[in-house]
């Protein structure tokens, strides 16, 4: 049996006083707030803030306690046992035991739920509180990544699901900050929350989100003090930000990449040598610096920051651009004169919008006819899920465990795999993936992976974009995480 | 006619705006010949320049040429303004002259439809619209013809209604002049005036709302070139390269100016006592 | 006059209804239902659940009862709750009207104290220099897009004025001077197309006035020219010039509708878009419906005035 200790906070008794409103600009409101509901970033930020996961990421990329202090994992890899914090209550001041967990877990389960979060869990087989500091789960088969989805076992009290019917509106939950006041397409307020289990955090009072659609408005509030931090700055507004007096620009590799996606039940992308010819055709170096203004990095199916899992993208042999081999493989598959096809995708990201206009450009210049059809979010959501494209853009959020990202994409009948891919070897590797627990091994098996879907997968994953915030001189201890989490907000003071 | 281009030829202020429009226009017919660079033609380590002999107005974010886009753009803004007034004056005036002739249930009927659309605030009604239809500029031009439709058959109907008070006009009905006959002979000229006016002027607004629009990300898509979302666009790179900007603000101008100036100058010409309505 | 009012808001019952109607059909034709746009990317819920969404909403009725079940609502002042904040629509309206009609009367006072004497100083000085330069600033107003007035005055203000407070709204009851602060910038970017417009109308039509009869007798008969201005011609101008307001508040919503956005402004304006872009019925019919009572109503009014200023006018 292995055993974890994870770092466990100091309890210094220091009295401490939380000072100050913490003003942030952001993009647009959150829909709903229910942590096991939601999966817009908008909603995320500030879900991150008021639930705690048994375990969370930091900086590093690495996992670390957070409502868990320590961990066992059973030889046979079947069993987890968590032995959790004794000094945690919910903002509505019941204290937290076991018995949430269970509850939380449950509920992400249940159908009636309709959790997104719920694939992630399926191999949990039982959970059980055994007592009120310890909670065991039980899986039908080995998961290696199981420990990476703890951060999205969010922990939720039973008794307020049960008065509100569900926690779109209503949020309680044991993190730094309590929901205190929202206005939908204005501004949310959390609160400092006093017995929060950290000692010295948070350490401002007040965090106010205020929802500003505009980039250049949102920069311009930072300029005159209006705002404190900006948590996600286009490229665009990050270069004219960096000169400006009294302004820090934070910067670190994101896990986010931009892809085109192609439909391989569509005429000619069920082809593997037409998806060669488009990577081949592809320029990434070219679109990190006409979308990214330079910053960002050409992407391979994962990204760079996974240091432990990630390929070197100079490897796979379609990612040097070359429009005449893409010719020529276009010819062999019996394209000679190249063909037409159309590009979904949506205008409310300027990075996505961008990424296609170039992609667009470039795939011309192989001699393809290509159209962007630029939707409307909502309709683009729509038609990318009902596998109603030819190829779309858009931008996909990272994990940090590759199957997380690589399964329920790749896999025949995954549940983002929108592109119909089907192929019985990457199936049949992504399984041992994750059933796999001996790390080198898993390593091989995803090095394997990243080389098959690389040039003829159904994606053709283009940059992974830098990840940039900004903030006021007077804020002090914010860092950035590069999955976009801001959990980092918790130990921010101003001064 | 002849008098008529005459009289716009000494009121200085419609000349100008005539040679403005001519402009326009011919920058946007001529567009592919006057262009030194395809619009959608990039070439991004030239990103961000200013004016230069390769590139007279600068590049943009992509290093395209801004002239050549702005070239186009003119085509299709252009374009959007005339199929958008097009639209509206066809269809407006046609209504607006049908419920005048006919008269009783007819007319009310089809001035109280008139009267919803002209109920919505134009942006609120021309946003819906193309929730409905999904952006792109084909759709923008549809949905502001839509907005626009009762300005014309309001415009229409009241002129037409006096015509067809007169004499003369009643003499020819009762006489067993058909329908169509009427309306084209007595009524469409005597109605011509205003609504050729009140086209003009619309097609100086129409660039206007197209711009909005585009602004809302609902207009014309990318990386089709038009004046609202090259200016829409340029906004986040105003301060790192404030060029783009501000031509495509400038093309805007002259384009919408045109457009004013001449249907002021026409409002002149044909008749002094409209001068008032606006809009 | 009286059956004239009574007829005028006969025809508006008519009109209003058509308005629900169109609101209502448009928003059902557009692609995508709250509940889609709810589940966003989430593809792992069944069927089932989805059509349990949709019920819960009350979207598997058919379109007609769906219709007269909100109108009736309606009717009895009840807009229904929005999607997606369980809040009733009529409460989330409450809480915008008001910025939007701030920043809508402001722009129109500060339009008309502006174009008042820019209108009688260029009516003055006909042909001369002041008068030609009226006439360009008012087109070059007109012709400026609001939405790069705004950015443009917000890019400016935050580097040479970085104190001033330009961004997002308070209310004025609670901070009167951080309230103006921020809405002197979009005022003037909301007011700006209506200046030019009032201006140049002002200017024609006092021309149109002092060219007439009763004007050169009045001059003749030795009346101070400055009586005579303000006195006869500016009162008899104000008649084309209250029409063009009426129309011009149209446009104004325009305008405000996109300044709310470059300012961060929580008014109608964002509220709707979020709204269509949610597919939130209740909330996007609710806000429309409210915005075009609204714009009618001004336009009654305006029109009565000018039916009560101009004694012409037939109320037939």
């Amino acid at each position: 049996m292995k055993r974890f200790a994870l770092l466990v906070v100091a309890c210094v008794g220091l009295a401490f006083a939380q000072t100050g409103t913490l003003e942030l600009a952001v993009d647009s409101s959150p829909a709903g707030l229910d942590p096991h509901k939601v999966t817009a970033f908008s909603s995320f930020a500030v879900i991150s803030q008021v639930y705690d996961g048994l375990l969370e990421i930091n900086a590093d990329l690495q996992l670390e306690g957070a409502l868990a202090e320590s961990y066992t994992i059973s030889d046979d890899g079947l069993v987890y046992t968590f032995t959790l914090r004794d000094d945690v209550v919910f903002h509505n001041g019941r204290a937290f035991g076991a018995e949430d967990v269970v509850y939380s877990l449950e509920r992400i389960l249940d159908p009636e739920t309709g959790s997104p979060q719920a694939s992630r869990f399926n191999q949990v087989a039982n959970a059980e509180a055994v007592d009120a500091r310890t909670v065991v789960f039980t899986l039908t088969e080995p998961f290696a990544p199981f420990l990476s989805n703890m951060p999205n076992l969010y922990v939720v009290p039973r008794e307020v699901v049960e008065e509100h019917g569900d926690l779109q509106q209503v949020a309680v939950g044991t993190g730094p900050f309590a929901l205190a006041e929202v206005v939908p397409d204005t501004f949310l307020r959390l609160e400092a929350n006093a017995d929060y289990y950290r000692p010295g955090e948070p350490g401002v009072a007040t965090l106010r989100y205020n929802v500003v659609p505009e980039a250049s408005t949102r920069a311009a509030g930072l300029r005159t003090g209006t705002y404190h931090l900006i948590p996600d700055v286009d490229p665009t507004t990050a270069l004219t930000l960096g000169s400006a007096p009294n302004v820090t620009l934070l910067e670190v590799p994101g896990l986010a990449y931009t892809l085109v996606g192609m439909n391989v039940t569509r005429e000619p992308f069920d082809d593997p040598r037409v998806r060669r010819a488009i990577n081949l055709a592809l320029d990434r170096e070219e679109l990190v610096d006409g979308v990214f203004l330079g910053n960002a990095v050409p992407a391979g199916p994962l990204s760079e920051a996974l240091t432990d899992w990630a390929v070197p993208t100079e490897t796979f042999p379609c990612y040097a651009h070359d429009p005449a081999a893409a010719r020529e493989l276009l010819a062999e598959a019996g394209y000679p004169d190249g063909f037409e096809f159309t590009i979904l995708t949506f205008g409310t990201r300027r990075d996505v919008a961008d990424t296609a206009q170039v992609v667009q450009a470039q795939l011309e210049r192989a001699g393809l006819n290509v159209t962007v059809n630029v939707a409307e979010f909502g309709t683009f959501v729509q038609d990318w899920s009902n596998s109603n494209f030819d190829a779309f853009v858009s931008l996909n959020g990272g994990n940090i465990d590759p199957d997380g990202y690589m399964h329920r994409t790749f896999i025949t009948g995954g549940s983002t795999n929108v592109f119909q891919y089907s192929d019985p070897t990457v199936d049949a590797l992504l399984e041992r993936g994750r059933t796999t627990a001996d790390v080198a091994e898993r390593q091989s098996i995803y090095t394997e992976l990243q080389s098959a879907l690389a040039c003829e997968g159904p994606i053709a994953h283009l940059n992974y974009g830098t990840l940039f915030s900004a903030h006021r001189a007077e804020v002090q201890g914010f860092e950035q995480i590069a999955t976009g989490n801001l959990r980092y907000l918790r130990s921010v003071t101003l001064r | 006619m002849a008098s008529m281009a005459r009289r716009l030829f000494h009121n200085r202020i419609g000349f100008a705006g005539f040679v403005l429009c001519v402009v326009v226009l011919v920058a946007a017919l001529f567009a592919p010949l006057l262009a030194t660079h395809g619009p959608r033609e990039q070439s991004i380590r030239d990103r961000f320049q200013g004016p230069s002999a390769q590139h007279v107005l600068g590049t943009d974010n992509f290093g395209r040429d801004v002239y050549s886009r702005i070239l186009y753009g003119f085509r299709t803004s252009i374009a959007v303004a005339f199929g958008a007034v097009g639209i509206a004056a066809l269809l407006g005036s046609a209504a607006g002259l049908a419920a005048a002739y006919f008269g009783g249930w007819t007319d009310r009927l089809l001035m109280r439809s008139m009267d919803v659309l002209l109920a919505f605030p134009i942006i609120l009604l021309a946003i819906a619209v193309l929730a409905v239809l999904g952006p792109g500029s084909v759709n923008t031009a549809l949905a502001i013809g839509i907005v626009y439709l009762p300005i014309f058959a309001r415009l229409a109907r009241g002129p037409a209604l006096t015509v067809l008070s007169w004499d003369y006009v009643a003499a020819a009905r009762a006489l067993g002049a058909g329908g169509l006959r009427v309306v084209m002979r007595h009524v469409l000229p005597n109605v011509m005036a205003p609504l050729l006016v009140q086209l003009t002027l619309s097609l100086s607004t129409a660039i206007l709302v197209e711009a909005s629009l585009s602004f809302l990300g609902l207009g014309t898509q990318p990386p089709t070139p038009s004046l609202g979302l090259m200016l829409s666009e340029s906004r986040d790179y105003m301060l790192i390269s404030g060029w783009t900007s501000f031509f495509s603000g400038f093309a805007i101008l002259i384009a919408s100016l045109g457009f004013n100036l001449f249907g002021d100058g026409l409002r002149d010409i044909v008749d002094p006592a409209l001068r008032g309505v606006d809009g | 006059m009286t059956t004239y009012v009574i007829r005028r808001l006969l025809d508006l019952a008519f009109v209003l209804f058509g308005v629900s109607v169109l609101i209502f059909m448009m928003l059902r034709l557009i692609p995508g239902d709250a509940v889609a746009i709810m589940l966003g990317a989430n593809i792992d819920i069944t069927p089932e659940r989805i059509e349990a969404l949709r019920r819960q909403l009350g979207l598997h009725l058919p379109l007609h009862q769906q219709y007269a079940q909100w109108l009736g609502g309606v009717l009895q002042g009840d807009f229904g709750r929005s999607v997606w904040t369980g809040r009733p629509v009529a409460d989330e309206i409450v809480g915008r009207l008001p910025v939007t009609l701030q920043l809508s009367f402001m722009a129109l006072a500060f339009a008309i104290v502006v174009s008042f004497p820019l209108g009688m100083l260029a009516a003055g000085a006909r042909g001369g220099r002041a008068d030609a330069v009226v006439r360009l600033a008012s087109i070059v107003g007109l012709t400026l897009p609001s939405f790069w007035v705004g950015v443009l005055l917000l890019y400016v203000t935050s580097m040479y004025l970085p104190a001033w407070p330009t961004i997002g709204y308070v209310p004025f009851v609670e901070d009167p001077v951080g309230n103006l602060a921020r809405m002197a910038l979009p005022t003037f970017a909301v007011a700006l197309p209506m200046i030019a417009a009032l201006t140049r109308i002002l200017r024609s039509s006092l021309l149109d006035v002092l060219s007439l009869d009763y004007i050169r007798t009045g001059k003749a008969k030795g009346l101070a020219t400055r009586t005579l201005f303000y006195k006869h011609a500016l009162r008899n101008a104000m008649i084309p010039v209250i029409t063009v307001i009426g129309v011009q508040v149209g446009y104004l919503l325009s305008g405000v509708v996109v300044i709310e956005q470059v300012f961060a402004i929580p008014g109608l304006g964002r509220l709707v878009i979020g709204a269509i872009n949610e597919r939130n019925y209740p909330l996007a019919q609710g806000v429309i419906l409210v915005a075009t009572v609204v714009f009618v109503f001004v336009n009654l009014v305006v029109d009565l005035a000018y039916a009560w200023i101009d004694p012409r006018v037939e109320y037939t």
